[in-house]
């Protein structure tokens, strides 16, 4: 898997936080990972398919999280609820939404998105197969900090017996 | 006038419903779901429908078939994160009259709607 696979999925978070949350955002080092993820209070992951196959996965602290929730609905909200598992859904599911068109310019051909999943809690491990690669980039935010995984290879061209 | 705002994500729902809001219109439903939505129109007379793309159930692109299919011709504006063209041609093929990629600024739904709705009552 190659480093540049991710910026697509950057950018992506970039303009999340420019259009619909109104905050600043900025990443941290990138970096490739086999092991298991850092827990975080909740993770939401989506399926990608088709000529880009893999995963991307967002995770938030709560304080994170309730802040995103809050921006987009304009409340107060302190708690972890069924709205929060709803908000941060919708989040990675517009990252990749608008990644997997920046992948193939928006031209080519279209890439399928599962819909997503998502795990709330401070003590799980989500292990992956044992030989696939992860790109890992955390970001510091106005709404506090996150950090997202991806993993995913590209087709190879018809004919491409390598 | 009447809306149908259909996304299995009810805080989306409530987002797009606040950009109704700021457009004048709170006479709004919601459904979760294609299906949802299909059943919808067939029991209530919609003037505009916003309409997610990936749902469980039944996809966005499948319902506004089914809606022109049953005769109904209110605008629908297709309101997802596919963004690639072939997308957006597949849905203007369907019948979706326009189309909002998420991410989005609050102020370019809102304009996209009072575009919509003031195209409607123009062509009435």
């Amino acid at each position: 898997m190659q480093v540049e696979y991710i910026n697509p999925f950057i950018e992506s978070v970039y303009e999340l936080f420019s259009t619909m949350l109104g905050a600043k955002v900025q990443r941290n080092k990138l970096g490739l990972s086999s092991g298991p993820s850092n827990p975080r209070d909740i993770m939401a992951l989506i399926g990608l398919s088709g000529v880009a196959c893999g995963t991307v996965a967002l995770s938030f602290p709560a304080s994170t999280a309730l802040n995103v929730v809050n921006k987009l609905l304009g409340t107060e909200n302190r708690v972890m609820d069924d709205t929060v598992s709803d908000a941060i859904a919708e989040v990675v599911n517009i990252v990749a939404g608008s990644a997997k068109a920046r992948i193939n310019d928006g031209d080519g051909p279209v890439i399928d998105l599962s819909l997503p999943t998502i795990v709330r809690g401070n003590s799980f491990s989500v292990d992956y197969p044992s030989k696939s690669k992860w790109l890992e980039v955390s970001f510091e935010s106005e709404l506090g900090p996150f950090s997202m995984r991806v993993t995913f290879q590209m087709e190879k061209p018809k004919g491409d017996k390598a | 006038m009447k809306v149908l705002v259909v996304d299995d994500s009810m805080v989306m729902r409530k987002v797009l419903v606040g950009a109704l809001s700021r457009a004048q219109i709170t006479d709004v439903d919601q459904a979760g779901d294609g299906v949802e939505a299909v059943k919808a129109v067939g029991k209530t007379q919609y003037d505009l429908i916003l309409m997610d793309w990936n749902m469980p159930n039944m996809l966005g692109i499948d319902a506004i078939k089914a809606i022109r299919a049953a005769g109904h011709s209110m605008p629908i504006i297709m309101v997802t994160t596919e963004a690639e063209k072939a997308r957006v041609i597949d849905a203007l093929k369907a019948g979706a009259t326009n189309y909002v990629i998420k991410p989005f600024e609050p102020s370019t739904i809102v304009s996209k709607i009072q575009e919509v709705v003031a195209k409607s009552k123009g062509e009435g």
